[in-house]
């Protein structure tokens, strides 16, 4: 650890940066409140949704569908994770590593290809 | 930065490589082909078993990857275990796969054979990162499994209850594993043996987070091992799973959490086994959880009218039997733990046999099933009743030579520390709650022989599942008469784990 | 620098939210996010350990956790969904057809 007083200077600079932050949103905040019209009706409340007027409450039950694509994406989301340190790495490790990730990239499209073969892409 | 290249001896892992590209063959072949035949994937599951067999037979002894992976005798026993049970339990499904599964056979055993795979790499990790990357890779697949029959209340139930034990549980165990890396500095389990002791003895102050640690792996695992107080889920998800999957569990999952549970308390918190080092000693609360386990479980289980949670709380007791074992912790006691876990394969994987023929005629699990059921299906009863007379450790069968041997560990400790005298109690204890054990097993066999009314209902078998029983009966015998080679195997487990014999 | 203390006891308390949560919430839902909450939890303590020890041991640990994290969460909501098809509900109280 370097001296108390370095670290809390360190401190005082990462204060500064949060009450600045939070001040510059509240400033803009009471700024844009200042100079706008005021002038509410009710259309303006209701949820935009590209011009059309709203059918039924936003809180409904989600078709089921929706749950297989986001899991269809999780696969190849998790997979970035390994990917960006082999990426980062890649000059170190050369080929042998490149082998390692094509295998483990083919693993993770034996996934797509069932998901694919069991008919989950397709949007009935 | 250097990068300094593991040595990685991908031949040692070619059991598991084999067996995990075969899982992927079976779900591919059961994707591609059209008209499905009933058995080919079942078939092929169970040749696939047995190649993995061969080539682990083949398999040398070292390490790999730097030093992740390690190929001993521990490793190799557990194996056989896990490919033993899988086999059983692959063998005991045909009837299910014809009654229930119609769509999804292939997924069925794509799934146990990558449960099989993580088992496995659970039983050669060599540090907790594998460690607990083979517990996640071998119980993910059994949620699935547990609730494999999504239309049927029951196994959906079993799964979600499943599920959350699991998924909690295995957050305990990782939390536990973070603080024993924080303490350690590695994860290496041989190194934090000599780390943690260092650890120890320089800093008199981290005995709260070495308790924290120590109580929080012990219960991440006791969940997996079905330990008492975390053994609640057993019996509901026995009944609810499908039978070959609640064998599975039964067998595969426990040993694998034995395993587990060995690596991390025997190798890596070797040091605090001893009461001189209490509160940081594991061993006598580990004891404790194992009476638990013995009392709780014989004694519930004699009030059970439906066989599959009977046999779940049969379990319960038979993990507090192994527990002695490792609590014994010498090499006499390693050796138990391994041939105890065998025989237990043979005479559970067995009845869960059993249980499951008698259910693909019936459609029923219920006790009352099984009244008269010895002059309708003589074999059926005969065997069956062998299974359960294992369980209870009745000689010549091979449950028999477990229980001994773990009580022999058991009174060997005591014998050797005067500060394991209440290991005494233990082996008292355990003796006595084996006569409860020989009530509710025996009520069975009464039930089958001495009913009044002979039974209405005359099973069929398959080939398979005839074999499994069979395989199961020759193995209780054969083993219970003549335990020495596989004792003689067993017995590597204690120098895999550095206890000198 | 922050000292590692201060992680370990963010860790301990989202761990503890976590814990509670998932013993006393009914919502199958929330319980997962408990869950994911204790693994969290989990991985910032390793990560602190990592960074004070200074071994990277941790760091992959944590990537490997979050792969786990991931497959956990597509199978249990899984189930959730099949269980909800042929129950109507996920309140975990209401699961009790095998009883002890």
């Amino acid at each position: 650890m370097e001296g108390t007083a370095n670290s809390m200077s360190e401190y005082l600079s990462v204060l500064i940066f949060i009450f600045v932050g939070i001040g510059s949103v509240l400033f803009t905040f009471f700024l844009s409140r200042l100079i706008r019209p005021h002038n509410p009706y009710k259309e303006k409340s209701i949820p935009y949704e590209c011009a059309e007027l709203p059918i039924g409450d936003s809180w409904f039950k989600f078709n089921n569908r929706f749950y297989i694509f986001a899991l269809m994406f999780v696969i190849f989301d998790v997979e970035v994770v390994f990917l960006f340190p082999w990426a980062v790495a890649f000059g170190e490790l050369g080929l042998f590593a490149l082998v390692e990730m094509i295998i483990f990239i083919l693993i993770l499209f034996f996934g797509l290809f069932y998901a694919w073969r069991k008919g989950a892409l397709k949007w009935v | 930065m250097e990068f300094a290249f593991p040595e990685y001896n991908l031949r040692l892992m070619a059991p598991e490589i084999f067996l995990f590209l075969w899982a992927l063959l079976i779900i591919a072949y059961d994707v591609l082909t059209k008209r499905k035949s009933e058995t080919t994937a079942g078939y092929l599951a169970l040749a696939g078993l047995m190649i993995t067999g061969l080539i682990l037979g083949f398999t040398g002894t070292g390490h790999g990857f730097g030093n992740m992976f390690v190929s001993d005798t521990a490793a190799k026993f557990f194996k056989i275990i896990f490919l033993g049970s899988a086999f059983m339990a692959i063998g005991s499904s045909f009837g299910i796969m014809r009654e229930k599964i119609v769509n999804h056979r292939g997924e069925f055993y794509g799934l146990i054979l990558f449960s099989t795979v993580g088992m496995m790499f659970l039983s050669s990790s060599n540090e907790l990162l594998s460690l607990y990357i083979g517990l996640e890779l071998t119980t993910i697949p059994l949620f699935v499994l547990a609730a494999f029959f999504k239309d049927d209340k029951l196994s959906v139930e079993a799964g979600i209850k499943y599920f959350i034990v699991g998924a909690f549980s295995s957050a305990l165990l990782l939390y536990g594993i973070s603080f024993l890396y924080g303490l350690s500095g590695t994860t290496d389990l041989v190194q934090m043996k000599i780390n943690i002791a260092i650890t120890h003895l320089t800093f008199q102050n981290i005995g709260v987070i070495l308790i924290l640690a120590i109580v929080l792996v012990v219960a991440g695992i006791g969940f997996k091992l079905s330990l008492p107080p975390f053994h609640q889920w057993v019996p509901d998800v026995y009944q609810g799973s499908p039978t070959p999957v609640a064998a599975f569990l039964s067998v595969g999952s426990k040993a694998a959490g034995l395993i587990a549970f060995a690596k991390i308390f025997v190798n890596g918190l070797f040091a605090f086994h001893h009461p001189d080092m209490a509160p940081n000693d594991w061993g006598r609360l580990v004891a404790l959880l194992a009476v638990a386990a013995m009392i709780l479980g014989n004694t519930v289980a004699i009030r059970q009218t439906n066989i599959k949670r009977m046999l779940g709380y049969s379990s319960i007791a038979q993990v507090g039997y192994i527990m002695i074992g490792i609590v014994a912790m010498n090499a006499l006691g390693m050796a138990a733990m391994g041939f105890y876990i065998f025989a237990y394969m043979f005479a559970n994987m067995g009845a869960f046999a059993a249980v499951a023929i008698v259910e693909d005629k019936t459609g029923s699990c219920e006790i009352s099933t099984y009244s008269g059921l010895a002059r309708t299906s003589p074999l059926l009863s005969a065997t069956f009743a062998v299974f359960l007379l294992s369980l209870a450790g009745i000689p010549p069968l091979a449950g028999f030579m477990a229980k001994f041997y773990i009580f022999a560990a058991g009174i060997q400790a005591a014998q050797h520390d005067p500060g394991l005298y209440w290991m005494y109690w233990l082996v008292g204890i355990a003796l006595l709650t084996t006569v409860f054990a020989i009530y509710y097993y025996a009520n069975i066999i009464k039930q089958m022989y001495f009913a009044k009314e002979p039974s209405p209902h005359k099973v069929t078998y398959n080939f398979p599942a005839l074999t499994v029983l069979l395989i199961g009966l020759a193995g209780l015998f054969v083993f219970g008469i003549y335990p020495e080679p596989v004792l003689h195997f067993a017995s590597g487990i204690a120098s895999s784990f550095g206890i000198i014999p | 620098m922050v000292p590692v203390s201060a992680y370990l006891i963010v860790a301990i308390v989202l761990f503890g939210i976590g814990t509670v949560g998932v013993l006393i919430s009914r919502n199958m839902i929330v319980m997962f996010m408990c869950i994911e909450l204790m693994l969290n939890a989990a991985n910032l303590a390793l990560i602190a350990f990592s960074r004070s020890l200074e071994v990277m041991d941790g760091h992959a640990f944590v990537f490997l956790v979050l792969t786990v994290a991931a497959a956990e969460a597509a199978v249990g909501l899984a189930i959730v969904l099949a269980i909800y098809r042929n129950r109507e509900t996920i309140n975990i109280d209401r699961f009790s057809i095998l009883k002890w």
